[in-house]
C-alpha cells in the first residue's frame, strides 16, 4: 500500500489509446478465436529437442547448486534450478506435453517454498529430471493417462514428504 | 464489424523460435499483418525503436536481456518512441511475488504459459477496451496497477458470467487485476489438484479447516 506522501506525488496520465484508434471496435468473431486455438492445439512442433536444452540447463543448475563457487548467492543457486523448470512448465503445455507442465508446476512450487539446496531437495530434483527425461524419450504426450497420473502422484508424494520433514519452509505446513 | 487488427502492428519478443512461430500464427489468425519478431530484450528494444509497434508480446526469461529489463527500458529510455506502448508479458511463473515484480516494472498485462488463444485475446481486448491510466511517481512509471471498468463496452463475448464477482469489475470499485489473475490461477490449480487428490492441497485445506475451527 503506497503511503499518502507517495500518492500525493504521483501524476496520472490518460495516454492515447493508439491500438483502439487503429483497430476500432466490435471484438473478434468466435470462429476466429476457435481457429486460433486449433492452431495452438494442433501444432506439430517437436518439443523434445527444445526440452532437452532446458534439461541440460537444469543439470548444470544442479551441479552448480551442490558444488557452488564461493561468491554465488543462495538466490542465484535457487534461480539456476527454477528457471529451466519454469521453461519446461511454460513450453510443455504449448507443445502437446501438458504432463511435463503439470509436473514442472509442482516442482516450481517445491523449489519456491524451499529455503536452500539441501540433499533432500537435490534428490527430488534428480527424480524430476529422470521422470521428465523418461516422458520425453517415451513420447508420452497429452496427459499421459494413468501412467501420467502415477508419475505426477509420485512427484507429489515426494514433495509432500519433503515439506513434512522441512515444515518451516512451506506456508501450508509451517 | 470486428476489430481491424490488420491496421495495427505487433512485436513478438521470444528466445524460443517455435514459440515465436506459434504466437505469430495466433496473432495472424486474429488479423494482425504487421508482425515483427526479436529474440531477446536487447533485440526487442532495437526492433521497438525501429518499427514503433502498437503492441508488444514478450517472454520474460531471455538471455542476455530479459523481458522485464526490456520493459523497463521502453518505459524509461529517452530513445523510446512510445513509453506508453502496451506490453503483454508471457511467463511460466504464476507465483505472486513474480507477478508483482513484473507489474512493478510497468507491464500492462500478464499471461501464464501454457496459455490458450482466448487468454491472449482477452488481454488484447482489455488493452483496447479497458486501458489503464499511466502513473508517474518517484519510483514508478507505468500503467496504473488498478483498473476501472469501461461500462460502455458490450463486446461479443459479454455474458452474464463475465460480470461475476471475479471479473474486471464494477465502475465504482477499483480492483487489482493482476492480483485477481493470480487468485484465478490459484483456484484453477487447486481445482485441478483436488481432482487428483494432491497431498499438498489436501494438507493446505486441512490446515485452513483447522484455522476456521
Amino acid at each position: 500500500m503506497p503511503n499518502k506522501e507517495n500518492v500525493s506525488k504521483a501524476r496520472f496520465y490518460n495516454p492515447p489509446n493508439i491500438l483502439k484508434e487503429k483497430v476500432g471496435s466490435g471484438g473478434l468473431a468466435r470462429n476466429i478465436l476457435e481457429q486460433a486455438q486449433k492452431l495452438l492445439e494442433e501444432n506439430d512442433i517437436d518439443f523434445e529437442p527444445i526440452a532437452m536444452t532446458y534439461m541440460d540447463a537444469l543439470r548444470r543448475g544442479l551441479d552448480h547448486a551442490y558444488n557452488p563457487s564461493p561468491h554465488t548467492t543462495r538466490f542465484e543457486l535457487m534461480e539456476g534450478l527454477i528457471h529451466p523448470i519454469m521453461q519446461l512448465k511454460a513450453n510443455g503445455g504449448m507443445f502437446d506435453y501438458p504432463l511435463v507442465s503439470r509436473i514442472a508446476d509442482k516442482m516450481i512450487e517445491l523449489i519456491e517454498g524451499a529455503t536452500e539446496p539441501n540433499e533432500d531437495l537435490q534428490e527430488i530434483i534428480q527424480a524430476f529430471h529422470t521422470t521428465i527425461t523418461a516422458i520425453l524419450h517415451s513420447k508420452l504426450k497429452g496427459t499421459g493417462g494413468v501412467k501420467g497420473d502415477n508419475l505426477y502422484y509420485a512427484i507429489c508424494d515426494a514433495c509432500d514428504r519433503y515439506f513434512k520433514k522441512h515444515k518451516r519452509e512451506h506456508p501450508y505446513y509451517g | 464489424m470486428g476489430y481491424e487488427f490488420h491496421k495495427a502492428s505487433v512485436l513478438i519478443v521470444e528466445d524460443n523460435q517455435p514459440m515465436i512461430d506459434l504466437i505469430r500464427s495466433v496473432v495472424e489468425t486474429f488479423g494482425f499483418q504487421n508482425v515483427y519478431t526479436a529474440n531477446d530484450g536487447e533485440e526487442g528494444f532495437e526492433a521497438f525503436c525501429k518499427y514503433n509497434p502498437d503492441l508488444i508480446i514478450s517472454d520474460w526469461m531471455m538471455s542476455p536481456t530479459n523481458g522485464i529489463e526490456m520493459a523497463h527500458k521502453i518505459r524509461q529510455s529517452n530513445l523510446s518512441p512510445n513509453k506508453y506502448v502496451p506490453i503483454i508479458l508471457l511467463t511460466g511463473f504464476s507465483q505472486k511475488k513474480r507477478v508483482i515484480e513484473a507489474r512493478d516494472t510497468g507491464i500492462t498485462e500478464f499471461i501464464v504459459k501454457p496459455f490458450k488463444a482466448g487468454d491472449l485475446y482477452k488481454r488484447i481486448e482489455n488493452i483496447i477496451e479497458n486501458p489503464r491510466k499511466f502513473v508517474e511517481s518517484e519510483d514508478f512509471f507505468g500503467p496504473d496497477r488498478r483498473r476501472r471498468k469501461n461500462v460502455d463496452f458490450q463486446g461479443p463475448f459479454r455474458r452474464n458470467e463475465d460480470t461475476s464477482s471475479d471479473d474486471v469489475t464494477s465502475p465504482f470499485e477499483e480492483e487489482d487485476q493482476v492480483y485477481k489473475e493470480i487468485m484465478k490461477q490459484q483456484k484453477k490449480i487447486e481445482e485441478e489438484a483436488k481432482k487428483y487428490n494432491d497431498p499438498l492441497i489436501i494438507a493446505f485445506k486441512n490446515n485452513n479447516d483447522k484455522k476456521d475451527d
